[in-house]
């Protein structure tokens, strides 16, 4: 159990599909506090990209209780307001738009938001500056690195000053020495901002910069320390 | 970078499919312009000739079952003119025929010793004799499409007649047309004693009501006919009936395959895009901002494709008033109100051919588009 205080806190959440056939998650309960840095690990099918889409608010249809930021997500009226305010999204196959440049893809959650373009511009190339691309604002994802891109991918989470940061296999896709930077990004983020952090991954490195890990197996959390 | 800026790069993403769209929604709006102003310069015209004669009422066969008003005895003149408030009344004959080169030429017959000799002006010659059956004066319009001059011979059906005088009217019909003595088309025609239109001019200080009380008169006395107000004329003609719904059939025609056009190309970009539309809402856009813009496309399409149709209808009339077939009849009347509703028709084109897809979008489950 955490000593800060909560941002989340998850009770026997479950979640299945195809009518009940398949359960992702079978009573999963957790507090993650205000801050804290967390990595979600388990084998493939073990459902982290399931409880990831339910932190995330992209998934309401679930058993139990789930709250951040004192929120109950389950029949979410709507959860694109809530993803807007308190969540940034990394994916690990980036997920940005192919016709935008860097430094469009990083405004467009800012549509949510009452800034004005000019407002919006700035912020993004701040934030691009922050991940070390100011000088690759202008370019197209296809014309940047697969470390670039998610680099942008995390400026564009950062867009709408979230409270809480969910990637996905950040560095899934990218080579050691991309997914080094990026390690280092998110740490920096992480500290400077002091911004609750959710990494759900397979590689041990990645789960090495987290505050604590959550282990996840056929639906379950493994081992006392990590439940609520 | 602005809401308007990222519509306009979805738009320009694919170029291709969306001038293609377009050109769809030009095209029918384009059909909506033109044959509108076709119609609405038909209907004007002839009210020019009206208004350029001065006439206050204009007599006729209640029901027209072909271009021009079938025939009655001009004898009912002696009885209208005893009618009150009735100052004067000319007979007229007039039909359409195929005059050498020009497939539709106005020919009429006006009564001798009336008011419709008064408001032409002769440019050129003189006019034809009362009696006479062989000469003919023709309008300036007419002179140059058919490249005939005074002492020139003109074959009209069977007959020939010679050029006697070029005359100038303020309305384009009657400049296209070629004017005879009421005998001579009486005989032309093989319709002699009968006429086709009474042209009535009131007493001066005759009021609308008195003139309302007049028509319903004439309505009541001479079964069958009927007094038009002279704006009025064109409406009831059986070809002006026949072109407004052509027009109306061509253009909703047109306008269908314009939305379905529009419904098409946002419906196929929207498919194309269901990942982006899953990413945009995974970070948080709302479904209404979802379905905006989707919708701003395509309103954005049909606004561009209605400014285009406009231009493209305004050209098209152009030509089409140029064609041997209308050339001299009429002016294509394209007036701002016309354009006003073509580009609202061509919004409401781009709104419902955005509807649907602007539906499916918002209704998208992130989680799942993402996944594809």
């Amino acid at each position: 159990m955490t000593s800060r205080p909560p941002l989340i806190e998850v009770r026997d959440l479950r979640r299945s599909f195809d009518h009940e056939a398949v359960q992702a998650l079978r009573g999963v309960s957790f507090k993650i506090g205000q801050g804290e840095s967390v990595s979600v690990r388990g084998p493939s099918g073990s459902g982290k990209t399931t409880l990831l889409n339910v932190l995330g608010a992209l998934d309401c249809q679930f058993e139990g209780t789930v709250t951040i930021d004192s929120v109950e997500l389950r029949d979410l009226a709507q959860p694109e307001r809530f993803r807007a305010r308190t969540i940034g999204f990394v994916f690990q196959s980036f997920h940005l738009l192919a016709a935008l440049t860097a430094i469009e893809n990083v405004q467009m959650p800012m549509f949510e938001r009452d800034w004005k373009p000019a407002e919006r511009r700035e912020r993004a190339a701040a934030l691009l500056k922050m991940v070390g691309l100011e000088n690759r604002m202008d370019h197209l994802p296809a014309k940047l690195s697969g470390g670039e891109r998610q680099r942008v991918a995390i400026a564009r989470s950062l867009a709408n000053e979230p409270k809480l940061l969910l990637a996905d296999e950040p560095t899934g896709n990218l080579d050691s020495t991309n997914a080094h930077k990026i390690l280092e990004v998110l740490q920096r983020i992480h500290q400077e901002r002091n911004m609750t952090m959710i990494v759900v991954t397979h590689d041990a490195e990645v789960a090495a910069v987290t505050n604590r890990t959550l282990h996840l197996r056929d639906g379950q959390l493994q081992g006392a320390a990590n439940g609520a | 970078m602005s809401f308007l800026q990222l519509i306009l790069k979805n738009l320009l993403r694919r170029r291709s499919r969306s001038l293609l769209t377009l050109a769809g929604i030009a095209i029918g709006i384009g059909a909506v312009v033109s044959l509108s102003g076709i119609a609405s310069g038909f209907e004007r015209s002839w009210a020019n000739v009206y208004k350029a004669r001065g006439t206050d009422l204009v007599i006729t066969k209640t029901i027209a079952r072909s271009t021009m008003p079938g025939p009655f005895p001009a004898t009912l003149k002696s009885e209208i003119q005893k009618l009150p408030h009735v100052r004067e009344v000319g007979g007229l004959l007039s039909d359409v025929f195929s005059v050498e080169d020009s497939p539709t030429v106005l020919v009429i017959g006006w009564e001798p010793k009336t008011s419709l000799w008064k408001h032409v002006t002769l440019g050129s010659g003189r006019w034809p004799d009362d009696s006479s059956t062989d000469t003919v004066a023709i309008g300036s319009l007419s002179a140059e499409m058919l490249n005939k001059k005074l002492g020139d011979k003109i074959q009209i059906e069977t007959r020939e007649f010679t050029v006697c005088g070029i005359f100038r009217s303020a309305a384009l019909a009657e400049s296209g047309a070629i004017v005879m003595p009421l005998p001579a088309m009486q005989s032309l025609t093989e319709k002699d004693g009968m006429v086709n239109f009474f042209d009535v001019w009131l007493e001066p200080r005759t009021t609308p009501a008195q003139t309302d009380e007049l028509r319903a008169l004439i309505k009541t006395k001479f079964s069958g006919l009927t007094a038009f107000d002279p704006g009025a004329v064109s409406e009831s003609n059986l070809a002006m009936q026949i072109a407004k719904a052509m027009t109306w059939a061509v253009s909703s025609i047109a306008l269908v395959v314009g939305a379905i056009g529009v419904m098409n190309t946002i419906l196929m970009s929207v498919f194309e895009r269901l990942h982006e539309i899953g990413i945009l809402l995974a970070i948080g856009w709302r479904r209404a901002r979802i379905m905006q813009m989707i919708l701003a496309e395509s309103l954005l399409l049909g606004l561009i494709g209605g400014i285009l149709g406009c231009g493209l209808g305004v050209a098209a009339a152009r030509l089409l008033e140029r064609s041997p077939w209308v050339a001299g009849k009429l002016e294509a009347s394209v007036d701002p109100a016309l354009f006003g509703i073509a580009l609202l028709i061509a919004i409401a084109l781009g709104g419902l051919g955005g509807l649907y897809p602007a539906w499916i979008g918002s209704r998208m489950s992130p989680a799942r588009a993402l996944r594809q």
